[in-house]
């Protein structure tokens, strides 16, 4: 035991340097990448576009599970006329700099905002002319911006909208105006964000004309758009920083397509012709600037972890309320699946298998609209952390009644005959025979389980609660650094470091071997 | 009154027939062993007879307290009460002792008089020494079973059934799992048991052990009782074929 305890201290401090190494690698390797990818131009083979799958017209996924949209068709046409193959890689909307700076896509090309991100990117011209309105349920009474007061309000992450209300050049009136509300949301996809228009846990949505108009106009009367809108924005296509090759190509096939007629065709073809805009006077400001320099403020590592803080706090109370809960509902599962009435142990199988046959984060969906689609109830925001708690202890109930059960079943049948023979009641058995031997039995599986949790918390995002993972992805967004993704790796490992300490304090202090 | 009465019991496993049709009566102070070759039902007997497995046939009944009878006509079951006043008589020694394994010696000993027998703490305590100092473990209190021997675990397990107050106490093959050395200190204990006119009922292959500590051996093939008498007899002097050639290859 002793000898075992010195290798694993030993082990676990050669993991920690290890994980230390490596990040200061990946900083190095962070830095050193920026300005590789000039050289690598006229050779291309393929063009790699990114985009966000939910955002029609745009870019989107349709009916028979192909890639389609207004810019997918435009970068085809670009791609064919230069003789490239066009990859469409469908990306995670927080992830995007990340992807380009990597250059694992080659632009971002996605009805992709430039307004206040000028400095960010090398951008082409502007090719579409957006502006960005409020989303509201027809019934909803909401009919202009002041209406919003005391609403929640839904955007997506990262998006323009966000942009308006909070970035650093929101106007005042934006920044009033939001404010008044309740609360301002974030959710990473727009069709989650009509299920919580629709289910009533946000009372109103913010987003890109184009794409509340076809929202609006393929989902029916339900929803309106108001007149009064947030702001006009310009949509252009994004390329790394510095890569100015590569936008010089796409720019004047663009510029051709313009003047032989086939750019408007497309636009007609997805019901755009109104917002298109490539040539216009006054919207090339952002490609014209160019010859950047201007990198993205890094901030302080400091100030990364005091934003990250907040999210771990999320992660920790998660994580505390799950295990409250879920190991006695585990029990109780678990003493249903070893019941005797056929009905009770079959309801726990199901349960059991159901639970840990599908998703989590699937599960974590259906909590939280469940009851708005199966009960008609509207859902509040504030159900929000409930639904992540209950989903959450629901599914790890069915992995710990599990573990529990096989510790029940690895008890010798001896021990309950001994218990029977001394007089001891059905209860006393479970509770003062069997109980603290099961305990010493799971100790190990139980670990493994807890550290997973700690790792899931990060699933609460797909139900737009901010935990560390969420937080963390989004600051990596904004500040365009690989950084906060490798601090909230370290938050993780640290607190799981701290869960297999604790347990091993448990698994000592209980003193007696199982015979 | 017979503290123990056994009547026609029967009991099958599948299509195996396991105890046929059998019958003993224990009265209060005796000392009965049974003998009989592997496989005869002798552990399934005292199974049956201390209720963890279920009988399909016959009548137990303990201190003129009937607990089952079970019967072509009938099917009797003592209500709660009455069971537990059945249950209190006797108490097993299990061939692998089925110690507790998160108590210690004492807490194995003491724990069920506290819990089920609503002793106090103390007293429970106290009594729980001065067995274990009886059964020749003082100072091991504070082990637990991984930390014992196996003779010292038999003895905290017979310290363990004393610790009920039985009127009648089973033993399945007490010094079976143990080498012959610390068999001897094991029997010693029964024996002293039998000297202060402790009930018992022993299964045992000691034949030496048998014809010693016994009033009476019981001997058992294919489910039922072949001979049974005063060790002298069924021992020294058996009148059945079968007792006689399984004595030859004890011997
Ligand atoms: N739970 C059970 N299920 C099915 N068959 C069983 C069960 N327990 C015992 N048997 C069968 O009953 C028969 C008698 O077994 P038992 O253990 O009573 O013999 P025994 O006389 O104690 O033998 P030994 O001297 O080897 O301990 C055997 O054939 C055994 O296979
Ligand atoms: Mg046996």
């Amino acid at each position: 035991m002793k000898n075992n305890d010195l290798t694993s201290k030993t082990f676990r401090f050669v993991i920690a340097i290890v994980f230390l190494v490596a990040i200061l690698v990946v900083i190095q390797i962070n830095y050193f990448h920026s300005d590789k990818d000039k050289k690598q131009a006229s050779k291309r083979t393929t063009f790699t576009v990114g985009f966000d799958a939910a955002f029609p017209p745009y870019g989107y996924k349709d009916e028979s599970g192909e890639y389609v949209g207004f810019d997918l068709d435009l970068a085809q046409e670009v791609a064919d006329r230069n003789g490239w193959k066009l990859v469409k890689q469908p990306i995670d909307w927080d992830s995007k700099d990340m992807e380009l700076k990597t250059g694992s896509i080659d632009c971002i090309w996605n009805g992709f905002t430039i307004n206040g991100r000028e400095n960010n990117y090398t951008w082409s011209k502007a090719y579409v002319d957006n502006s960005q309105v409020i989303v509201v349920k027809s019934d909803s009474g909401i009919e202009k911006k002041a209406d919003l007061k005391g609403k929640n309000v839904m955007v997506q992450t990262d998006s323009s909208a966000l942009e308006a209300f909070t970035g650093e050049d929101a106007d005042e009136e934006n920044k009033a105006l939001c404010k008044t509300f309740a609360e301002l949301q974030q959710v990473s996809d727009y069709n989650n964000a009509f299920l919580n228009l629709e289910s009533g846990s946000a009372d109103a949505l913010c987003m890109d004309i184009g794409v509340a108009s076809y929202e609006v106009e393929h989902r029916g009367d339900d929803y309106k758009i108001l007149d009064e809108r947030i702001s006009s924005e310009l949509y252009g296509i994004g390329f790394k920083l510095g890569n100015t090759g590569l936008r010089d190509e796409v720019q004047e096939t663009l510029d051709k397509m313009k003047n032989d007629g086939t750019f408007e065709k497309i636009a007609e073809k997805w019901e755009l012709s109104d917002f298109v805009c490539l040539g216009k006077p006054g919207t090339d400001e952002a490609y014209k600037k160019d010859k950047d320099e201007k990198k993205t403020s890094e901030s302080g590592m400091f100030d990364t972890v005091k934003e990250l803080a907040k999210g771990m706090l999320s992660s920790l109370l998660i994580f505390v309320f799950t295990l409250i809960f879920s190991m006695p509902l585990g029990l109780l599962v678990m003493a249903a699946r070893r019941s005797k009435f056929i009905i009770l142990s079959t309801i726990a199988k199901v349960y059991i298998s159901i639970l840990r046959g599908t998703p989590l984060m699937l599960q974590l969906l259906v909590v939280f609209f469940g009851p708005y689609y199966i009960f008609g109830m509207s859902v509040s925001s504030s159900y929000r952390f409930y639904a992540v708690i209950i989903g959450f202890s629901l599914n790890y109930a069915a992995y710990f009644a599990e573990i529990f059960r096989a510790g029940f079943d690895s008890i010798p049948a001896g021990q309950t005959e001994a218990a029977f023979i001394l007089g001891y009641t059905k209860t006393q058995t479970f509770w003062k025979i069997l109980f603290p031997q099961m305990v010493k039995r799971v100790i190990p599986p139980v670990t493994n389980e807890i550290i997973t949790l700690v790792k899931d918390t990060s699933l609460a995002f797909a139900l737009a609660y901010t935990e560390m993972f969420t937080l963390a992805k989004q600051i990596a967004a904004a500040q365009a650094s690989i950084l906060p993704l490798f601090a909230a790796g370290l938050f993780y490992y640290i607190f799981n470091f701290i869960v297999a300490f604790v347990m091993s304090r448990v698994e000592k202090s209980i003193k007696y071997n199982i015979m | 009154m017979p503290l123990l009465e056994l009547l026609n019991i029967k009991k099958s496993f599948g299509d195996n027939e396991v105890l046929k049709d059998i019958s003993l009566k224990v009265e209060s102070g005796e000392v009965v062993s049974i003998l009989g070759p592997s496989g005869s039902g002798k552990t399934t007997f005292l199974r049956c007879a201390t209720m963890l497995e279920s009988i399909d046939s016959g009548i137990i009944s303990y201190d003129g307290t009937c607990a089952y009878e079970i019967t072509e006509e009938k099917r009797y079951k003592a209500d709660a009460e009455n069971m537990k006043k059945a249950r209190e008589t006797y108490g097993l020694v299990f061939q692998n002792f089925n110690l507790f394994p998160h108590f210690d010696a004492l807490k194995n000993v003491a724990h069920a008089p506290e819990h089920v027998k609503n002793v106090s703490k103390e007293e429970a305590k106290k009594e729980a020494l001065s067995l274990l100092e009886k059964v020749g473990l003082k100072g091991k209190e504070n082990l637990y079973p991984y930390q014992l021997s196996g003779g010292q675990q038999q003895r905290v397990a017979i310290a363990r059934a004393l610790a009920m107050h039985p009127k009648i106490l089973f033993f399945d093959e007490p010094t079976s799992a143990l080498d012959p050395e610390i068999t001897a200190g094991i029997l010693s204990i029964l024996k002293e048991l039998a000297s202060e006119h402790m009930t018992m009922v022993i299964v045992t292959h000691e034949i030496d052990f048998a014809r010693k500590v016994s009033d009476r051996v019981v001997f058992m093939d294919e489910g039922l009782i072949v001979e049974e008498g005063a060790p002298e007899d069924v021992i020294d002097n058996p009148s059945n074929e079968r007792t006689r050639s399984f004595l030859n290859k004890l011997k």
